[in-house]
C-alpha cells in the first residue's frame, strides 16, 4: 500500500509527464493536435471503401436511436480500439524508451505508463467528442449517456495499461516484446467484430458449433466494442453480461500488471 | 549528538555481470533460460552516518564503488543487503537536464524537471523567477530547449535542482558546470545550502574540492569502506595511499 501512497504523493509528475507527452508529440507539425483526428478519419476511408463499396456490407441501423451508416457504426468500436493499441505500444516501450531517465532520477516509475495512458486518453476524449457531434448530426442521442461512457472509458483505460505495464516489464528482458506485440494486436483487431459484426461469427457458429462463438466470446475487447456500440450507435445501456465481463476483465488485468509493475520496478535501473 | 541525516548499515550492492545475456527471446528459450554470470560486489559491506547539516564527500579511485553507493542513496538502485534510512526529503542530481523536452520551452521543462525532481507546482511557480535569473538563460526561456547552448542546458538543469531545496541532496561531480562565474555562483548556493541545515552528499574526483567543500568523508576502495571521517584526515590518508601507488 505505501506504493500507492507514493504515487498518489506524486501525482503531480504524474500530470506534468502527461503534459509532457500531449504537448511534444505534435509539435512542430503544421496540422498540430489536428493529425490526431486525420488518423482515425483515414482509418474510416479505408475500410469505408472496402465494406461498403466491395463488400456491400451494410450494418442494422442503431437500435433505437436509428442512426445508420457504416462509418458511423465502424468509429463507434474504432475509436476505443485504437486507443486500446496506443495504450500498449505506447506503455510497453514507456519504460525503456525513459531509460536515461530511470537511470539518473528516483521516481515511482509506474507513472510513465500511466502517464503514456493519460495523455492518449486525452486524444481520445477529443476524438469521441468530435464522434459524438456527427452522431447527434445523424440523429442519434449519445448525451445522456455520457456517465456511463466515462464509466467504460475508465475501465478499458485500467485494462490497457494493466496489459502495457506486464508487458513494459517483459520488455525489458526481452526486447522481442514490442516487435511480437505489434503482430498479436493487428490479428487481435481481427478477431474482434470492430470492421465486421458478430452476426457474420454468430451464422458460422451455426454452421459448424456453438463452441466456436463460445470461445471467441472469450475476448474482453468483444465485450468493451459491443458496450461502445450500444452506448454510442444504438443509445442504449450495455447488457449486464458485457458490462461485468469488461469491469472483472479490467480489475483483473490491472491489479496483474500492477503487481508486475511493482515488484519489478527496484530493478529496472540496473536492467536497462 | 542530534539525529544523523542519512543512516548507511551494512549495504552491499551485487551486480551480475553477463558473460552471455538473454535479451532476445531466442538465446532465452536456447539456452533454457540460463544466462551465464558472474558475480561481482560493487559495494561490500559499508557502513556510515552523515552528520545532519553537513557536506559528505565521498572519494576513491575509478571503480572504487563510489558511484554505485551514491546511486544506492539516490534511490536509483537497491541495495542487495543492508539499509539506507534517509531522515528528511531528499532529492539527487546525478546529471542535470535529465527529463528535459527537447521540444519543450525552458519554462515548460522547469515544471517537468522540477516535478520529477519532487517538487510540487506551486513551489516551482513560487521559485520561477529565482531559478531563471539564477540560471543565466534570460530571454531564451521561452524557447525550445532543443535550440540552447549545452552550457545554458545545464545550466538551467543545475538551476532547477538546486532550488528544489530538499533536506539531502545526493550530487554527482555536477559543480563542473558552466564557465569560472557559473561555478562561483553555484558554490555559494551549496554553502547557502548548508548553512541552513540541509545534508550534501558528493561524489568527487577533485580532491581540492573535497577539502574545501566537506566536513565529512568516506573513502571506499574496491567497493569497501577503507576510512570515514573529517575531511582532513581522510583526504591526507587518501593522497598517501594514492602516492604510494604511483610511487
Amino acid at each position: 500500500m505505501s506504493y500507492v501512497k507514493e504515487l498518489a504523493a506524486t501525482r503531480e509528475l504524474l500530470a506534468n509527464l502527461t503534459i509532457r507527452e500531449v504537448k511534444g508529440q505534435y509539435r512542430r507539425t503544421f496540422l498540430g493536435q489536428l493529425w490526431s483526428l486525420i488518423n482515425p478519419l483515414a482509418t474510416m476511408l479505408v475500410y469505408t471503401l472496402v465494406f461498403l463499396f466491395l463488400l456491400r456490407f451494410e450494418p442494422p441501423p442503431g437500435d433505437p436511436s436509428g442512426v445508420e451508416g457504416y462509418p458511423l457504426w465502424l468509429m463507434c468500436a474504432m475509436l476505443p480500439w485504437t486507443f486500446f493499441t496506443r495504450v500498449v505500444n505506447g506503455g510497453l516501450t514507456s519504460v525503456v524508451s525513459n531509460a536515461n531517465l530511470i537511470k539518473k532520477v528516483y521516481f515511482p516509475r509506474m507513472h510513465l505508463p500511466l502517464a503514456v495512458m493519460a495523455s492518449t486518453a486525452v486524444t481520445w476524449s477529443l476524438e469521441l467528442s468530435v464522434l459524438a457531434i456527427v452522431l447527434m448530426l445523424f440523429g442519434a442521442m449519445p448525451i445522456p449517456f455520457i456517465p456511463v461512457i466515462i464509466v467504460f472509458m475508465a475501465l478499458l483505460a485500467l485494462f490497457a495499461v494493466g496489459l502495457a505495464m506486464m508487458l513494459a516489464i517483459l520488455n525489458v528482458h526481452f526486447r522481442d516484446t514490442q516487435h511480437f506485440t505489434g503482430i498479436v494486436l493487428q490479428m487481435w483487431m481481427f478477431l474482434t467484430p470492430i470492421i465486421y459484426p458478430l452476426e457474420f461469427v454468430e451464422r458460422r457458429a451455426e454452421q459448424v458449433g456453438q463452441w466456436v462463438l463460445d470461445l471467441y466470446r472469450l475476448n474482453p475487447m468483444e465485450r468493451f466494442v459491443a458496450v461502445f456500440r450500444n452506448l454510442l450507435y444504438d443509445n442504449r445501456l450495455p447488457a449486464w453480461d458485457d458490462s461485468i465481463y469488461c469491469l472483472a476483465a479490467a480489475l483483473i488485468v490491472f491489479l496483474l500488471g500492477y503487481l508486475t509493475f511493482s515488484r519489478n520496478e527496484k530493478r529496472l535501473a540496473e536492467l536497462l | 549528538m542530534t539525529e544523523p541525516a542519512v543512516i548507511v548499515d551494512h549495504v552491499s550492492k551485487r551486480f551480475k555481470l553477463y558473460k552471455e545475456r538473454n535479451q532476445t527471446l531466442k538465446s532465452a528459450v536456447m539456452r533454457r533460460r540460463k544466462s551465464v554470470a558472474d558475480e561481482f560486489w560493487a559495494v561490500k559491506d559499508v557502513s556510515f552516518e552523515v552528520p545532519k547539516g553537513s557536506t559528505f564527500g565521498l572519494i576513491g579511485r575509478n571503480g572504487s564503488g563510489k558511484s554505485t553507493l551514491l546511486k544506492c542513496l539516490a534511490r536509483i538502485l537497491h541495495p542487495d543487503e543492508g539499509s539506507i534510512t534517509m531522515n528528511g526529503k531528499a532529492a539527487s542530481l546525478l546529471e542535470v537536464g535529465s527529463g528535459f523536452h527537447p521540444e519543450l520551452t525552458g519554462r515548460e521543462n522547469i515544471y517537468l524537471n522540477g516535478s520529477i525532481l519532487g517538487l510540487a507546482k506551486k513551489d516551482i511557480t513560487a521559485r520561477l523567477d529565482e531559478i531563471i535569473d539564477f540560471s543565466g538563460v534570460g530571454q531564451f526561456i521561452d524557447q525550445p530547449v532543443k535550440n540552447y547552448s549545452s552550457g545554458m542546458y545545464v545550466r538551467l538543469g543545475f538551476s532547477v535542482a538546486i532550488h528544489v531545496k530538499p533536506d539531502i541532496l545526493v550530487v554527482d561531480e555536477v559543480l563542473a558546470v558552466g564557465d569560472g562565474a557559473f561555478k562561483k555562483k553555484s558554490r555559494e548556493k551549496f554553502r547557502e545550502f548548508t548553512n541552513s541545515g540541509r545534508t550534501v552528499i558528493l561524489v568527487t574526483h577533485s580532491l581540492a574540492q573535497v577539502r574545501e567543500m566537506c566536513d565529512q568523508v568516506a573513502w571506499l576502495n574496491k567497493g569497501e569502506l577503507q576510512a570515514v571521517g573529517p575531511a582532513k584526515t581522510v583526504t591526507k590518508q587518501y593522497q598517501e595511499y594514492l602516492d604510494a601507488q604511483d610511487g
